[in-house]
């Protein structure tokens, strides 16, 4: 083996690879759409059924937690929230909070990673404090932001302009170029649907199953694909950003690199490995996350370009409005933008010394709470 | 800074192959500086500023690439974590080179001059094969095959055992002390980096278990 030369392997060819990512961002799409038939085909009881229980807005955000944990991405929940807004069967005043839920259930990925360094208490330290520094800023968030969307209606009714100006008003169906693309394939799905004997809620239950499955696998083929394209652009931009510092241009990486690879997990368990080895510190790590926050939110964008309704790219825009008002409330003042990282320290600290209260803080923050806020709440 | 993400990069491990190489390029100037200083009756005081500059160099180099070698695991996963761990050791063994090049400074230091002895030509030729297989090396590295590698360190092991038994002479010398010892000492200085030179040669070509060691683990390149 020679340190240069020998490591030349085959691997598939990038236009390839590019050309199969597109195609997955075509199906990503039909899945989006095919999830919207599925709604609609579903009649009005029915669709009223399945979105009561969101109309209290906390149940709403603790749904949102939940799905965003079970399905492990954010991009992928929020996906989906913007595919049913696009039916008209969700409102974009119940969805809010769902996709402020998502971005505090997305925050579970890395520290689950966190939690393989266990075993050696230092390592185990930096790592769970990089991953929980992500938590309790997207806490912090949601606890200024989501009385204030609830009480104001500030980040729906400046998202509601935005897709106004570039779509069109509340209500009208917006004739969107995409989704004359997406249409033939969802139609043949619904012809298989018919075929098979599916009618009413069935055909309805079918195609909704049908779109979830597409939208969560061609997103995880995206994400695997696109991590193979820009890897080597990712580790040498980490290189040079995080060994210099950190502050603005460290958050530009974390909104580069996570709109390349469609998910911030990828990109905040990225920093776990290296703030365990002590590569990075907490306070390197805590921008490039905040910019990961704001780039998941340009694959619910991508979402509504599938969908019928304006409404749905409200909901896309909101999203990234959250995630851009929650950095430019709590970190331009310095004694804000070190509570989530002070927070993470002292946590890290309590974890290292009884570490059961780590899995215990994962298990009752990201599962026992939110199933008995809906449980209660709805 | 962040446009470097918009630029088409090398693979992450092949510029950790060329810091590497310039790595060892900055050990072979520190070890012919400090040789010089015993050998050739340079002024210590004149080269020490530079082998410790470089030498410092070369320990930040070695930190630096620890945190990018954990960055490229991080990244791309385990795939390549042979030579991820293979790279852990070849920067480590750099490193001593760069260690024993300011022991020999030391010994400069110390008033170690053997520019006016009788055996001048004899160390000095030494040091002039040991100099080049700093660069032979840094090839190796580049590109290298199991059968160039394995003939490199034939004739290290050759140079090692040569310079082994002159440390064993003397050892059991009658000169006296201030001829023996310093001789004693700089062989022994050259043996550590001709060994750790093997060792890096070998790392490259040697699978990750056996790097280090050699005939079956009889003989420990460490040293």
């Amino acid at each position: 083996m020679a340190l240069i030369t020998d490591r030349a392997k085959w691997d598939t060819p990038t236009i390839l690879r590019a050309s199969f990512v597109f195609g997955l961002i075509y199906t990503f799409l039909v899945g989006v759409s095919s999830l919207e038939s599925g709604i609609k085909v579903m009649g009005a009881d029915t669709q009223e059924s399945l979105f009561a229980s969101v109309s209290n807005p906390i149940a709403g955000l603790f749904i949102g937690i939940l799905g965003t944990v079970l399905v492990q991405s954010s991009s992928a929940s929020t996906s989906i929230i913007v595919g049913l807004v696009g039916t008209g069967a969700l409102g974009v005043g119940d969805a809010v909070p769902m996709v402020m839920g998502a971005n505090i259930g997305t925050t579970v990925t890395n520290t689950l990673v966190a939690l393989a360094h266990m075993r050696q208490s230092e390592e185990f330290k930096r790592a769970f404090a990089a991953a929980t520094v992500h938590d309790f800023f997207n806490l912090m968030s949601v606890c200024i932001l989501l009385p204030v969307e609830i009480s104001t209606g500030v980040l729906s009714t400046l998202a509601e302009k935005i897709s106004g100006k570039l779509v069109g008003s509340a209500g009208s169906e917006w004739k969107s170029p995409i989704k004359k693309w997406v249409k033939e394939p969802v139609s043949w799905l619904k012809d298989l649907g018919d075929a098979i004997g599916a009618k009413g809620n069935i055909l309805g239950t079918f195609l909704v199953i049908v779109g979830l499955v597409i939208i969560l696998l061609s997103l995880a083929y995206i994400t695997k694909n696109m991590r193979q394209l820009v890897a080597d652009r990712i580790e040498a931009s980490l290189n040079k950003v995080l060994g210099t510092g950190a502050g603005m241009v460290a958050m530009v990486l974390g909104l580069l690199i996570t709109i390349s690879v469609q998910s911030s997990s990828i990109t905040t368990s990225i920093m776990i490995p290296l703030a365990a080895a002590g590569v990075v510190t907490l306070r390197n790590i805590y921008p490039v996350t905040l910019g990961a926050n704001v780039g998941t939110t340009i694959t619910a964008l991508l979402a509504a370009l599938a969908a019928s309704r304006p409404e749905a790219l409200t909901v896309g825009i909101v999203h990234t409005l959250f995630n851009v008002g929650g950095i430019a409330l709590l970190y331009p003042i310095p004694g804000v933008r070190d509570i989530p990282i002070r927070a993470a320290e002292n946590l890290a600290r309590i974890a290292v010394e009884r570490r059961y209260i780590a899995i215990a803080y994962v298990v009752i923050a990201f599962i026992v709470i939110p199933l008995l806020g809906v449980a209660v709440l709805r | 800074m962040v446009m470097s993400f918009f630029k088409k990069s090398e693979s992450g491990l092949d510029t950790i192959a060329h810091r590497t190489i310039s790595m060892l390029a900055d050990a072979r100037h520190s070890f012919d500086l400090a040789s010089a200083a015993v050998l050739s009756g340079a002024n210590p005081e004149s080269v020490a500023q530079d082998i410790r500059t470089t030498d410092e160099h070369i320990n930040q180099a070695e930190q630096t690439l620890r945190g990018e070698l954990v960055t490229h695991v991080a990244v791309h996963g385990t795939t390549e974590i042979g030579s991820v761990l293979s790279y852990t050791l070849l920067i480590k063994k750099i490193e001593r080179i760069g260690d024993q090049a300011k022991n020999i400074l030391d010994l400069a230091e110390e008033g170690v001059s053997l520019v006016d002895e009788e055996d001048i030509s004899e160390l000095n030729e030494i040091r002039r094969i040991i100099s080049s297989m700093f660069a032979e090396a840094a090839d190796l590295m580049a590109e290298t095959t199991t059968e160039q590698a394995r003939e490199f360190y034939d004739r290290a092991t050759e140079l090692r055992h040569s310079i082994e038994n002159k440390i064993r002479d003397y050892m059991h010398s009658e000169e006296p002390g201030y001829h023996a010892v310093p001789r004693a000492v700089l062989y022994r200085y050259w043996k550590r980096i001709v060994s750790n030179l093997a060792g890096v040669v070998t790392g490259v070509a040697e699978p990750l278990q056996k790097q280090g060691y050699i005939d079956d683990g009889e003989t420990d390149l460490d040293d």
